[in-house]
């Protein structure tokens, strides 16, 4: 066989290139301006957590207790802090003008802490510090707090999807392949599970494994990926189902292949696409269940923080420090904004079929 | 069909059961145990409340006796809370939870599906984009983002609804905006998006084209054919849509400081007490496994191509 007959022809006969289903679903997520949009935003997110630690100036350990509380600002952290203290000063001088004695010892002291602070606005480099998040109520930069709680949320969504679409394949391809009794068996069991009220029991799984003082994110791992893996299983089992009986399946199998070569080499590729729609659809929702049971006070415990805890924290200070409450918030929406349009890009792109749906 | 139902019915059972079995084992073989937060216990003390709460025994026949005992409908005495029984924990806390979801519910399906309606035939018009662009937010962000963000606004900035909390009388009822708002905002996002993705589908089918072809006006076109068939998705999602605000409301009653089942909830996981959990898992599971029940029942209904065999 030469190799020009191996090219593919269209009706007039006229040589074309091949296709592959990859370089146009490419093609198709491309036009769409939005999903590029969403690939970009998400990009510079995982960037940015990625590279965090390489930039020493983002900090979100140090307390530097005379910038607590600042509001999110280009000024320098000195002159944030004099702003403060001179509003403070005032608010005082009027309330002992109207004769609330007591309060005298603390205009006293605002008023020691303000010749401090003009006295270290040029000499101090901390007062140099710029927080354009502002801070929280130990003096910390919000900015550096909100990125270090994205790798977290990040990193559980992530382990999450793999987890979920680990054992998904596994089960649904061998429940898919097998068929029979196995087949029944694990179905009847994913029918079970899905009839759980499945956030309640990582709720109680969290609230029962987890010990004061030590990090529970290992347990958070399980409890999330235990429950995450069903969706997957049916769909890679239900598309191993339509495929199992194919031409080229059984040509593999006259060929000697094993079974295990037959559903890795042959069929799992086929539900790739599947697999990746269903991961970039799973991420935000595995974001938003660790978010949720942090938000409850049974995710990632202190010293680590993810976006979760970040806005439970913030609603705590919300009525006088609102930016405490409105970075991590407003930093995760955009995120999952955006994930939710990549994922609804990438399904209509590798997916053709499934327009429109949601 | 009524045998279906029976069917279908029965199959609930064995669902049930491997829910009760599951989380009583599940937190038996936790670490620690109802007691072991209480400060300088007696060891006599600590064994006669074993023994007063029979955990003194296998854990085998402890299991049976539990069985026994739900299937009386009693639900046990609380661990951590000496004086109340857990029938009358949920009791107390149930018809507040149901009440908000159920609103939750309603103000969801009825916004949903109206937005969807004027979205899908209004396809790439300016009306379209606002609402899915805005379903798309409801989607994105958490529930507990939404209901402090709202807290701040309108309790703390422009104070014309109450912070938190729950009252009976007309006050009540503003209390309960905040909260049934941001309950259902999501399911209500998504709800429009099915509905709106449904009726497009429909709407390009070839009975629709006939329909408009034998000359029937526009208005009976959409209220007597394409909303009948493309409605039917929003009533299969309403099962999972009821779990989700379940589970929802759970943090929906801890940012509005609601006394809920879900508040309950959250505390005696923490307090791991232990009769207190179960009540309310095999609860909350009831509902869910009855709620889905009836949306199989309504979807056999409502679409006469499904067959029961």
């Amino acid at each position: 066989m030469s190799r020009k007959a191996e090219k593919a022809v269209n009706e007039f006969n006229q040589q074309m290139k091949p296709v592959s289903l990859w370089a146009d679903a490419w093609k198709r997520l491309r036009r769409n301006k939005m999903a590029l949009i969403s690939l970009w935003v998400v990009g510079f997110y995982a960037l940015v957590a990625l590279t965090a630690p390489l930039f020493p100036f983002l900090d979100y350990r140090t307390q530097v207790i005379e910038h607590a509380n600042l509001p999110p600002s280009l000024q320098p952290a000195g002159k944030l802090v004099i702003q403060k203290l001179e509003n403070q000063k005032k608010l005082l001088e009027e309330r002992v003008n109207d004769g609330m004695d007591s309060l005298k010892p603390d205009l006293e002291r605002v008023e020691v802490d303000l010749q401090k602070a003009r006295q270290e606005v040029d000499t101090n480099p901390i007062n140099k510090k710029v927080y354009i998040f502002g801070t929280d109520n130990l003096g910390r930069d919000m900015l550096s707090k909100t990125i270090y709680g994205a790798r977290i949320s990040m990193m559980v969504g992530l382990i999450g999807t793999l987890t979920a679409v680990f054992v998904g394949i596994l089960v649904g391809a061998i429940s898919g392949y097998v068929g029979g009794w196995l087949d029944n068996l694990l179905m009847r069991f994913v029918d079970i599970m899905y009839g759980l009220p499945y956030m309640l029991i990582v709720i109680i799984l969290m609230a029962m494994f987890r010990r004061e003082g030590q990090s529970s994110i290992f347990i958070l791992f399980i409890g999330i990926a235990l429950v995450s893996w069903l969706t997957i299983a049916r769909v890679v089992r239900g598309q191993i189902i339509s495929l199992k009986n194919s031409e080229f399946v059984e040509a593999a199998r006259s060929m000697g292949a094993s079974p295990g070569r037959i559903i890795f080499r042959h069929l799992l590729p086929n539900t790739l696409g599947v697999i990746i729609v269903f991961t970039s659809l799973s991420l935000p929702s595995f974001i938003m269940n660790e978010s949720f049971l942090s938000f409850l006070g049974m995710g990632v415990s202190a010293p680590l923080s993810s976006w979760g805890s970040l806005v439970s924290e913030g609603a705590n200070t919300m009525e006088l420090y609102p930016w405490q409450l409105l970075a991590p918030a407003i930093e995760m929406t955009i995120f999952l904004f955006f994930m939710n349009f990549l994922g609804d890009g990438l399904r209509d792109a590798l997916d053709p079929q499934s327009k429109n749906r949601t | 069909m009524s045998r279906y139902i029976i069917r279908r019915f029965l199959s609930l059972i064995p669902t049930i059961f491997i829910i009760i079995t599951l989380s009583f084992f599940l937190i038996r073989f936790a670490p620690g145990g109802p007691f072991s937060s209480e400060k300088n216990v007696p060891e006599q003390v600590l064994q006669n409340l074993m023994r007063k709460y029979h955990m003194d025994e296998p854990l085998l026949k402890q299991y049976l006796e539990y069985m026994g005992d739900v299937l009386h409908g009693d639900l046990g005495p609380s661990f951590r809370y000496r004086d109340s029984t857990v029938n009358e924990l949920i009791g107390q806390s149930l018809p507040n939870s149901m009440l908000l979801g159920t609103i939750a519910l309603v103000l969801a399906t009825l916004a949903g599906i109206a937005v969807g309606i004027v979205s899908a035939l209004k396809q790439n018009h300016w009306q379209d984009y606002t609402v899915m662009s805005i379903a798309v937010i409801g989607i994105s962000v958490p529930l507990f983002v939404v209901g402090p963000i709202l807290q701040l606004v309108f309790a703390m900035r422009l104070h014309v609804l109450p912070l938190s909390g729950w009252i009976t009388g007309r006050e009540g009822f503003k209390a309960l905006i905040m909260p049934a708002l941001t309950l259902s905002f999501p399911y209500f996002a998504y709800i429009a998006r099915l509905s709106r993705a449904s009726l497009l589908e429909i709407l390009r089918s070839d009975y629709v084209r006939t329909a408009r072809a034998k000359g029937l006006a526009e208005r009976t076109v959409i209220t007597k054919h394409v909303l009948k068939g493309g409605l039917l998705p929003v009533v299969s999602y309403l099962g999972p849509a009821f779990s989700g605000i379940i589970t929802g409301s759970i943090v929906i009653e801890q940012v509005f400081a609601i006394p809920g089942v879900g508040r309950i909830f959250v505390q005696s996981a923490l307090n791991r007490d232990y009769t207190l959990i179960m009540g309310e898992v095999i609860v909350y599971s009831l509902i869910l496994v009855l709620m889905n029940f009836v949306v199989d029942i309504v979807y056999g209904f409502l679409d006469p191509r499904i067959a029961y065999n």
